[in-house]
């Protein structure tokens, strides 16, 4: 019976669905385009997309696999992307880097220990910074756009904070692939993942036994803040200039390559590839629509219809897997 | 039996909930060595007060001390590294989890590669799987499964044999024989007693009065939140609890009896 060798591998693999469903849009959006979407020049620029949206959907996965949500990702995306080009011109690009990403880190940390300290659901305060951040944002660049100018952006810095291709692929791509290894050491490897999955599982379960649920909590949160963070910067590094718009919606974008990755939003399992893949998708499908001149406002749309169809999708493959 | 000097002693202990008034200044002492038994009705604040003891709840009046120290945070943690093993009711365990993950959860044992603490697998997958059989886990059910997959009894033995396992200076058992077969039931009642004979303080709650008659040294009896009865286990017929525990202290018994 081939289903009794399946099921343990979709128990253990919930990230199976969405490489099945990257298999077939692949196929399908490159039978249906007359070559253009499978061509070098836009699937490097579907890499750079998820690069970027890839490393904010690994932070946003890390907060749901503790059972919390964090909503403000795109703000802090946009903060850290301003921060960063403001910054570049002054000091040492890599400097700004390090400042843009550790503000990012201090917003996922604000949330964090609101959140923690406090009980207030997770949707509530990541809400509030959503609209903080958003504000500042504005505010800062007073509708304006901060850019630097092509001709200054040289050097290492630049190069490898997404401002250059190797090999026709964006140099975003090095991070995402850097920070996917890492923290896949850290979630499956470490004592640190153990407790962070156990928290999402049951909060109550682990904390009888002895771990400490409030402190794990933040780190997912700091994680989340930071790589929101790298990926404005890198996002910065691409176009050289951002204005207060930047990174709006992307928290939904990335909430849903989390759940098309296969990461259960109740807590406790999540897929870190999977996420990546779901950022995959979602960038090829935007990237697609753009090549067949579909009106771009469809996006959201079809985005929402993903989202729901996937969740539903990922819902039943459990079940099934489970029975 | 024990010294005089209690490992645990708890005094004019208070806690709320909101409003509700949970534990309602209970004191009682509990020796190394020593088998207590503590039966109540639902609700009379046995599990709650077991709860403040491994360090879930903090006390909102009151003081407790562990070994002659005061013990002035209270964290699942900071019990566990005193050597207080607790088996609690419907928590405990991970679903998510594989049974081996589960067990060392909070201590996970390490493996330093380059400096790294990564998990030692090894050591975890061996040791669970060793205490697994030898607490009578089904053939079939491995470490490496996830506890969602595993049955109530299952469950059971897993928090049962992990208890055992780091078993230090205290144990603390709430209901360990629900969902267990009659013959688990004498292994883990067997066990308990030997750990005692080891010289761990053993805490049973239970339902199960004349089981508890049997086992324990002494009864501490619970009702809306007080303690209503201590005892030496002898000191009592069976009869005498079950009627203490039905009618709420041995001077309600004696009006009933008018």
């Amino acid at each position: 019976m081939p289903s009794l060798a399946i099921k343990p591998l979709v128990r253990r693999h919930t990230e199976i669905g969405i490489v099945l469903i990257s298999i077939l849009l692949v196929l399908v959006f490159t039978a249906t385009s007359e070559g253009r979407w499978a061509n070098a020049y836009n699937i490097g620029t579907i890499l750079q997309v998820t690069a970027t949206l890839g490393l904010m959907s690994l932070g946003v996965a890390l907060v749901i696999g503790t059972g919390e949500i964090d909503i403000s990702v795109g703000s802090t995306f946009g903060i850290a992307a301003i921060i960063y080009l403001w910054l570049a011109v002054r000091v040492d690009p890599a400097l700004a880097a390090l400042v843009a990403v550790a503000a990012g880190a201090a917003i996922g940390a604000f949330n964090g220990v609101l959140i923690a300290r406090t009980g207030t659901p997770s949707l509530i305060v990541t809400l509030g910074s959503l609209m903080i951040f958003r504000g500042l944002a504005i505010a800062l660049t007073s509708g304006f756009a901060i850019s630097i100018p092509y001709k200054e952006r040289g050097g290492f810095s630049y190069f490898i904070l997404g401002g250059d291709k190797i090999y026709n692929v964006n140099t975003g791509l090095i991070w995402l692939a850097a920070a996917l290894i890492v923290l896949t050491l850290m979630l499956r490897y470490m004592a640190w993942g153990n407790r962070l999955l156990a928290v999402g599982g049951s909060v109550e379960s682990a904390h009888s036994r002895g771990v400490r649920v409030n402190r794990t909590k933040i780190s997912a949160f700091i994680i989340c803040g930071l790589l929101a963070g790298l990926g404005g910067v890198l996002e910065a590094g691409k176009l050289g200039s951002a204005d207060g718009s930047m990174g709006r919606l992307m928290e939904l974008q990335a909430i849903a390559a989390c759940v098309l990755g296969g990461c259960l939003l109740a807590g406790g399992r999540i897929s870190l590839i999977g996420a990546i893949m779901g950022a995959f998708v979602l960038s090829s499908i935007q990237s697609y629509l753009i090549v067949m001149s579909v009106q771009p406002q469809w996006f959201v749309l079809l985005l929402g219809v993903i989202v729901v169809v996937a969740a539903l999708g990922v819902r039943s493959l459990r079940r099934w897997a489970l029975r | 039996m024990s010294s005089n000097h209690p490992l645990i002693r708890v005094t004019n202990l208070d806690l709320y909930f909101g409003v509700f008034h949970a534990l309602k200044s209970v004191s009682v002492d509990f020796h190394a060595g020593e088998f207590v038994g503590l039966v109540g009705d639902n609700g009379a604040g046995k599990t709650t007060l077991i709860r403040v003891l491994c360090g879930i709840y903090a006390p909102s009046n009151g003081e407790v001390h562990f070994d002659g120290k005061r013990v002035t945070n209270f964290h699942p943690k900071l019990a566990i590294d005193q050597g207080i093993e607790t088996i609690q009711q419907a928590v405990g365990l991970c679903d998510n989890l594989s049974i081996a993950r589960n067990f060392y959860l909070g201590r996970e044992p390490v493996k330093r590669i380059l400096g790294i603490p990564f998990l030692d697998f090894n050591k975890m997958r061996d040791k669970s799987t060793r205490v697994i059989r030898t607490f009578g886990l089904r053939d079939n059910v491995s470490a490496d499964d996830e506890v969602e997959q595993l049955s109530g009894g299952e469950r059971q033995t897993v928090k049962i044999g992990r208890a055992v396992e780091f078993k230090n200076r205290v144990l603390i058992m709430d209901e360990p024989t629900n969902h267990l077969s009659v013959r688990e039931r004498e292994h883990v009642n067997e066990l308990a007693i030997q750990l005692k004979e080891q010289g761990l303080l053993v805490i049973y709650i239970t339902h199960d009065i004349s089981q508890v008659h049997k086992l324990a040294d002494r009864i501490v009896i619970m009702e809306n939140g007080e303690k209503i009865e201590d005892t030496q286990a002898d000191a009592m017929s069976l009869e005498e609890l079950e009627a203490v525990i039905r009618h709420g202290g041995r001077t309600v018994e004696k009006d009933h009896m008018h």
